[in-house]
């Protein structure tokens, strides 16, 4: 899962003569909340969010009413932008997770995706989230099915091989240390193919494997041939 | 299931109530009024319609390239998010270099002939991201093996004349894609191109368009091309867009009349004049400063009420996201339709009549001139293209033969010979028990009577300056076929066989469209009744309705006449409808021929098999073979040994060895029976065994 699959590709953006009233209109309009600012040929300049909009009180109250409708009809996207600079950027080759990783570390919940200097697209914690629910088959019906296993070599397996010997499928699978359990497992599977019954006795047979949770999800209602 | 529609999904352009006006001197004439849609990303929406319904005028007004005396009289365009309407020039340049791009018909209009391709390409990379020159120049390379374009580092050297025509138009889609646009404009960027050229072009754009996430405005007129290519589809009549739905939708249920029309006047693959017949839509589209005062389809509409005459119908919602402009597209379903007039399929001629026309090794060779230092003295080995190489067939009377191929193939040459434009080189043409060997200057004028040709451009073989009248007369008089006194009751005659009246006796060529035109080509061949008409490309050049109708009456009076047809058309389709017998020629031989029926369906030569799974079938559910040729047509100044389609056949490696057998041996013609004969090395069996290239969904 690299970043230039699931990035957006062209992304909204603006240049940094235009003024900030545009920006704001692009951004309230649009429903979005990174807005890269972009030079001569989609050159990555820096980056307005919503935050961004906003004029610092101390700076209004140095100035009288006729000021500040100058002060605000002069405002362009080049002064309140986030510089390029200070900003963090992914190339499109890097992986989601070191996304996310840089999306954590930085507290900036949106990257521009660059190639050399050029805006290829613009990811976002928005983007990950999404990919978070196709990564377990949010959208997949089926069984949704958490087993506590141990971290022992080949009980992934045990798992994986009782649901498809039966000749079920599974649509998702995702594993993640139990959280405050660091030897355990938690695994999550989308499961289609057989009824609630079937999957729950399946699971019971295996050993030292704990059905923590099953639900169905996307409304599926399995019907038996 | 992959969702990601919980991230808004904003539409790259909007453009809404848009109408595009033309400063003239009589004032400003709306060629554009009320168009309204959007385009998302990695979405290609198709405009289609007949010529002078404003498809371009639309996607020249996106980027305010419409000249001097054009305008923007009102609406709007967002393109992402922001709008493009009053935008300074120097903007506007920025937005089209960085975030747009175009790719028109011709590719050499927008390659400078005399800058290597590599040079101009570059270009884009140096003046909009000001990229070092090597760094450019890799880009180029990788940008043109994602287009599939062979050997790219060679190509970049070359001058644009130096590569064939669907390269060209892979390095102008290239270009486009260089800078990586938001929205690519497409306005018929493969109707200049062959059948299996445009397959693998329109396969290409499929491919940037899924890889680039690029929202696609694809504008065509032909409804094949865009069936294959895009998600949606608006249709423009007369400035205005009269259905906008899915293109499944829009092929199963269209609900204005004219999108009815149009997909009922173009030729349905597999069907032929003997099964079905073809409806035009009469009258034509009116000009942009004469329009009706209500619906602009009104006019040519079976369907019109009292009430579509009263005022301006608007675009309304039919369905979700099915939008038609017409007040009774509730009521009128395409499949209850019945024709105003009717007409009935043509009889099936007969394939065992008396042959007319026999073509005996026919070869038409063209000398060219030597580049050795030798060929100062005449001492230089002489060179010949073979134009036409070895080919016999023999027409029976009363037929139509269709002669089908790639550009280059030979086809319009043949017939040139048969006519006498051309002189031949070789072999016998006999007519009639007439032998055909010299050129037409040299001809009696009674063969001259009996052979007509029609030909593609009817602007170009009417005198500009001479009324219709007087051109219909001129072989009236040259043939002697009626009395003088009579000549004038003669023309008229002629003119209302071709479905015009008396008053175009006295009209000028450009008083006329170009349906009417090529009515009285069609007119003046046949004035001297002869028994073979040769048409080159008859409907080529003609908008689909008005194709239909030409076809119609060529049908027509050629049954009348009982004359023989030996017709060249690149559309497979139309030849299909058209044709009792086909013949497929490839560098300048014939490598297929048979009746018509016959040679669409297996067993078939690797090349026409090639040619049907290129062809744009207007019929999204239509399954065709992926069969894509790949390579050029080889140079005719040095054909290949063997088998000349050796080079590019995707079958030879069904034969033993890979196929050596074709690289060595010239193959044999095998008799599949009813004329049906193969020029091929793979037995027939193998042949009969492919799965058939095009799989109608209901047959």
């Amino acid at each position: 899962m690299l970043v230039k699959d699931y990035m957006l590709q062209h992304p909204i953006m603006i240049e940094p003569h235009k003024r900030l009233a545009e920006a704001r209109a692009l951004l309230v309009e649009n429903e979005i909340y990174y807005l890269p600012v972009v030079g001569d040929g989609k050159r990555f300049l820096g980056m307005i969010t919503p935050p961004r909009l906003a004029i610092p009180p101390e700076r209004m109250a140095s100035l009288d009413v006729w000021e500040i409708s100058n002060y605000l009809a002069n405002l362009t996207v080049e002064k309140v932008m986030l510089k390029a600079r200070d900003l963090p950027t992914i190339g499109p080759n890097a992986t989601l997770e070191q996304a996310s990783h840089l999306m954590t570390k930085t507290k900036i919940g949106g990257l521009a995706v660059l190639d050399g200097q050029i805006v290829l697209g613009l990811i976002t914690d928005n983007h990950l989230l999404v990919e978070l629910n196709n990564l377990l088959g949010a959208f997949e019906p089926g069984w949704r099915v958490t087993v506590r296993i141990k971290g022992k070599r080949g009980d992934l397996l045990r798992l994986i091989r009782a649901v498809t010997d039966r000749g079920w499928t599974i649509m998702a699978l995702g594993n993640v240390r139990t959280p405050k359990k660091p030897d355990d497992w938690d695994v999550v599977l989308k499961v289609v193919g057989c009824t609630r019954e079937e999957l729950v006795d399946a699971i019971a047979q295996l050993d030292g494997q704990v059905l923590r949770d099953i639900r169905e999800t996307a409304s599926y209602a399995y019907v038996k041939p | 299931m992959r969702r990601s529609e919980d991230i808004a999904n904003l539409p790259v352009v909007k453009v809404n109530n848009l109408g595009i006006a033309y400063e003239t001197s009589a004032g400003d004439v709306l060629a554009v009024r009320d168009v309204s849609f959007e385009i998302f990303r990695g979405e290609a929406l198709g405009i289609v319609g007949e010529s002078g319904c404003g498809k371009s005028t639309v996607a020249f007004g996106m980027v305010n390239y419409l000249g001097r005396n054009g305008k923007i009289a009102h609406g709007s365009i967002a393109f992402q998010g922001q709008s493009l309407v009053g935008r300074s020039p120097e903007e506007l340049r920025r937005l089209r270099g960085d975030q747009i791009a175009m790719v028109y018909q011709d590719p050499m209009t927008s390659l400078n002939p005399v800058l290597r391709i590599g040079t101009q390409m570059a270009e884009v990379l140096i003046t909009h991201r000001g990229m070092a020159k090597d760094e450019a120049r890799e880009r180029c390379v990788t940008m043109l093996r994602k287009v599939n374009m062979p050997d790219p580092e060679l190509v970049l050297q070359k001058y644009p004349h130096q590569i064939s025509g669907g390269q060209q138009q892979r390095v102008v889609i290239a270009m486009a894609m260089l800078n990586n646009p938001a929205l690519l404009v497409m306005d018929e960027p493969t109707t200049a191109l062959d059948v299996t050229v445009e397959a693998t072009v329109l396969d290409l754009v499929d491919d940037l368009r899924r890889e680039f996430d690029t929202a696609i405005m694809f504008i065509s007129h032909n409804l094949g091309v865009i069936a294959r290519v895009c998600d949606r589809v608006a249709v423009m009549y007369a400035g205005e867009v009269v259905e906008i739905a899915s293109v499944q939708e829009l092929f199963a249920n269209p609900r204005h009349p004219y999108t009815q029309g149009l997909i009922r006047c173009v030729p349905r693959l597999g069907r032929s004049k003997a099964s079905s017949v073809l409806y035009p839509i009469p009258g034509r589209v009116p000009s942009p400063d004469n329009q009706p005062a209500g619906c602009t389809f009104e006019p040519r509409c079976a369907y019109a009420h009292e009430s579509c005459r009263a005022k301006r119908v608007p675009l309304r919602q039919f369905q979700p996201n099915h939008n038609v402009r017409c007040l009774f597209a509730e009521e009128i379903d395409a499949s209850q339709w019945t024709p105003t007039e009717p007409m009935t399929p043509l009889v099936q001629t007969s394939r065992d009549a008396e042959p007319i026309l026999d073509v005996d090794s026919l070869k038409t060779y063209y000398r060219q001139a030597s580049s050795s230092p030798l060929s100062l003295f005449g001492l230089a080995k002489p060179r010949y293209l073979k134009a036409v190489d070895d080919v016999s067939f023999s027409l029976p009377k009363g037929i139509t033969l269709g002669v089908v191929g790639e550009s280059g193939c030979g086809k319009s040459t043949l017939i040139k010979t048969i006519i006498g434009l051309e002189e031949l080189s070789g072999g016998k043409i006999e007519f009639m028990s007439v032998d055909l060997g010299v050129k037409v200057n040299k001809r009696d004028m009674a063969t001259i009577r009996e052979l007509q040709m029609v030909f593609q451009n009817p602007n170009a073989t009417m005198n500009p300056s001479y009324p219709i009248g007087r051109q219909l007369e001129r072989p009236l008089r040259r043939f002697k076929i009626v009395p003088p006194s009579e000549i004038r009751a003669e023309v008229v005659r002629l003119l209302r066989a071709v479905k015009l009246d008396e008053h175009y006796y006295d009209r000028l060529p450009n008083q006329l469209s170009g349906g009417e035109k090529q009515r009285v080509g069609i007119a003046r061949a046949f004035a001297g009744r002869p028994d073979l008409v040769l048409c080159d490309e008859p409907v080529s050049a003609l908008d689909v309705s008005v194709q239909a109708a030409v076809l119609n009456l060529l049908a027509e009076i050629q049954q009348q006449q009982g004359t023989t047809l030996l017709m060249i058309a690149h559309d497979l389709s139309v030849v299909r409808f058209f044709s009792d017998m086909i013949a497929v020629m490839y560098l300048g031989q014939i490598v297929e021929i048979g009746p018509a029926e016959a040679i669409y369906a297996p067993p078939y030569h690797p090349y026409t098999e090639s040619l049907l799974a290129a062809v744009p079938i207007p019929d999204p559910t239509v399954e065709q073979a992926h069969v894509r040729l790949s390579g050029n047509v080889p140079s005719p100044l040095d054909p290949p040994s063997g088998c000349r389609f050796h080079t590019r056949c995707p079958r030879r490696h069904l034969l033993p060895d890979d196929g050596t057998l074709c690289t060595t041996t010239v193959p044999p013609w095998q008799d599949v029976g009813d004329g049906h004969r193969i020029f091929c090395h793979i037995p027939l069996d193998q042949l009969r065994a492919f799965e058939p290239a095009v799989k109608m969904a209901q047959e």
